[in-house]
């Protein structure tokens, strides 16, 4: 059935590959010979050098003197052109052609504006008063302390302290950026120089507060509480000293209770610690000869304003409730004829020199920017008075308004200008280089009865102003150009004014 | 020889007010200074260029005219610059006493 079988394989030739192999050809390539050859190069002699440079002289006009002798025709040149040019000297240093001209190039706002009210709608529905106001050392945050000012016992009114950023794009007047509760009246207030987020305050209950803007959790950074060192009275004024470490701050303060204490920072501890002690007292004050002033009442000093002066680190001005105006200094070594109520520091009597008192509670003191001898004080009986540390009586007397005149401040920018700010809500402005004593600008944002109570200058923007008043408001107001810009001859002006002798 | 030039120099910057005298030659580059360097280079470079604006500008006006004497006055002081043969003299005085 089934056979083997063979068969015979089958081949089939691949058409394409010979017809590859029918396209291949070889070639080759060689390059012609390369010639090379070998050398040697060795040196012979050697020499060693170096180079320095020499200290330089920083007196470059001797560089140049000795670089060449002179160039040709400087001689000439100078021999020609001496004569013209020393004639125009002349004639420039006599000449009276450009004698009160003055052109400023920048725009010139003509007129006062209010640029914001800021309000603390909480503060305003329990009538409280604004009761100080301070701009920080950047000029674009201005803070608040509300308190009432017309109560005279202990005030137990809750109170705010309240910052706003002007310079923020949402600002809403309405609403600060940051309140601080505080348990009383909030009586002083004042922004640390250098750090722009703390601010020193000082209480209706004595106590004085440091607030850190930037913990926002719990703001207080260190407070004196009711210690044996610490005030007994309302703390009427609060400034930032500089130590003697530089950079270092230490806060003093002013109570009417006589004292006026000065306080370092306890990192450590988050607290203060006492430096320095003074008290005032009736029987160490320095009468003046002239004065017909009668001590009577108690015998503390009760201090209403302070005044550091930023010419001389030593002295600090103190006004009284009783109209007295002292000059103290910080280094003063007699003790106090106070009784010693346990305080760790011993007090010691700053004042150096008393000025002619006045009648009535002095509210404000404020030393000039552009003087180291005057200052200004203001008190209830409506005058400001422009006083020279050397002289007992005042230099000056301008007449503010006939109520009350809370706060005084000379203009950061014009040596010749202060704002005042009156019982009646008006802020007067004067330029004493102006003949007459009628003040230059008023302020008067309405509402006769509410006083403006404080007010501040932007040191930073000194266009801005801030009055703060007794309705709560705060006001930031835009000055005029006449009223910040210098004119040549002010500080002039007020050299002279301090060198006259009052008769 | 160079004191000749010392002593016009010091006649200049005695005048009253003078705060300081730049010598610079045609380019620019200050000669004889009595300022410090930085500043001397300063009024040197800028005022070359103010001074040959100037220059053209009044011989653009009449060209056979020439410039002077150039008076810049700033709230601060007043600038003199005087020209002759391609050297400048400027001077710096200071105008409140």
């Amino acid at each position: 059935m089934f056979t083997d079988e063979v068969l015979d394989s089958v081949g089939i030739e691949s058409q394409w590959r010979k017809s590859q192999q029918l396209t291949r050809e070889s070639r080759g390539c060689q390059t012609r010979a390369l010639h090379s050859t070998d050398a040697e190069v060795q040196t012979v002699s050697t020499a060693v050098s170096s180079t320095q440079t020499e200290p330089q002289d920083h007196v470059t006009e001797q560089l140049l003197q000795h670089e060449e002798p002179e160039p040709p025709g400087l001689r000439d040149f100078l021999r020609q052109v001496e004569d013209r040019v020393i004639k125009e000297l002349v004639k420039n240093a006599r000449s009276h052609a450009f004698d009160g001209y003055q052109v400023n190039w920048e725009d010139q706002s003509q007129l006062v504006s209010c640029r914001h009210r800021l309000q603390h709608p909480s503060a305003q529905e329990r009538s409280l008063h604004v009761t100080s106001v301070s701009w920080s050392c950047t000029g674009s945050v201005i803070a608040c302390a509300y308190g009432r000012i017309d109560e005279g016992d202990w005030g137990t009114e809750k109170s705010h302290v309240c910052t706003w950023n002007l310079d923020r794009r949402g600002l809403n007047p309405k609403q600060p950026d940051l309140v601080i509760d505080v348990p009383t009246t909030v009586t002083a207030l004042s922004f640390h120089p250098n750090q722009p987020s703390l601010i020193a305050g000082g209480l209706y209950t004595g106590e004085v507060v440091v607030w850190d803007t930037s913990h926002t959790q719990d703001p207080v950074m260190a407070q004196t509480g009711m210690s044996a060192d610490s005030h007994r009275e309302p703390v009427y004024q609060v400034d930032w000293v500089p130590l003697q470490k530089r950079g270092e701050f230490g806060v003093l303060s002013a109570s009417s209770g006589g004292r006026v204490l000065l306080w370092t920072l306890d990192p450590d501890q988050g607290g203060f610690v006492l430096s320095a002690g003074y008290a005032l007292v009736r029987q160490q004050v320095p009468h003046s000869s002239r004065s017909n002033y009668k001590a009577r009442g108690s015998s503390h000093v009760g201090v209403t304003a302070l005044a550091l002066s930023p010419w001389d680190s030593d002295i600090f001005l103190v006004g009284s409730e009783g109209g007295l105006l002292l000059k103290c200094s910080f280094s003063s070594q007699t003790l106090a004829a106070a009784p010693s109520e346990g305080q760790s520091v011993t007090l010691r009597a700053p004042a150096v020199f008393s000025f002619r008192p006045r009648n009535s509670p002095i509210h404000s003191i404020h030393c000039s920017p552009f003087h180291r001898n005057l200052f200004l004080s203001v008190g209830t009986d409506g005058l400001a008075h422009l006083h020279s540390l050397l002289q007992t009586n005042p230099l000056l007397s301008v007449r503010v308004s006939d109520s009350y005149v809370f706060d005084v401040r000379w203009s950061p920018t014009r040596p010749l200008v202060f704002a005042a700010a009156t019982g009646q809500g008006v802020v007067q402005i004067f330029d004493l280089g102006r003949r007459s004593l009628r003040p230059a600008a008023t302020i008067d944002q309405g509402g006769a009865n509410q006083a403006a109570t404080c007010l501040a200058f932007n040191s930073q923007n000194p266009h801005l102003l801030a009055v703060g008043k007794t309705d709560g408001t705060v006001n930031i107001w835009h000055l005029s150009a006449d009223l910040t810009e210098q004119s040549p001859r002010e500080t002039v002006q007020l050299e002279l004014m301090a060198r006259e002798v009052a008769e | 020889m160079a004191s000749e030039v010392e002593e016009t120099l010091k006649r200049i910057e005695g005048q009253r007010g003078v705060v300081g005298t730049v010598v610079c030659n045609a380019d620019g580059i200050p000669i004889r200074s009595s300022l410090d360097g930085v500043a001397t280079a300063q009024y040197a470079r800028l005022l070359r260029k103010l001074t040959v604006m100037a220059k053209s500008a009044v011989r653009d006006i009449d060209p056979q005219n020439d410039l002077t004497f150039l008076r810049l006055r700033s709230q601060k002081c007043e600038i003199m610059v005087g020209l002759e043969n391609e050297f400048l003299v400027i001077v710096i005085q200071n105008l409140h006493q």
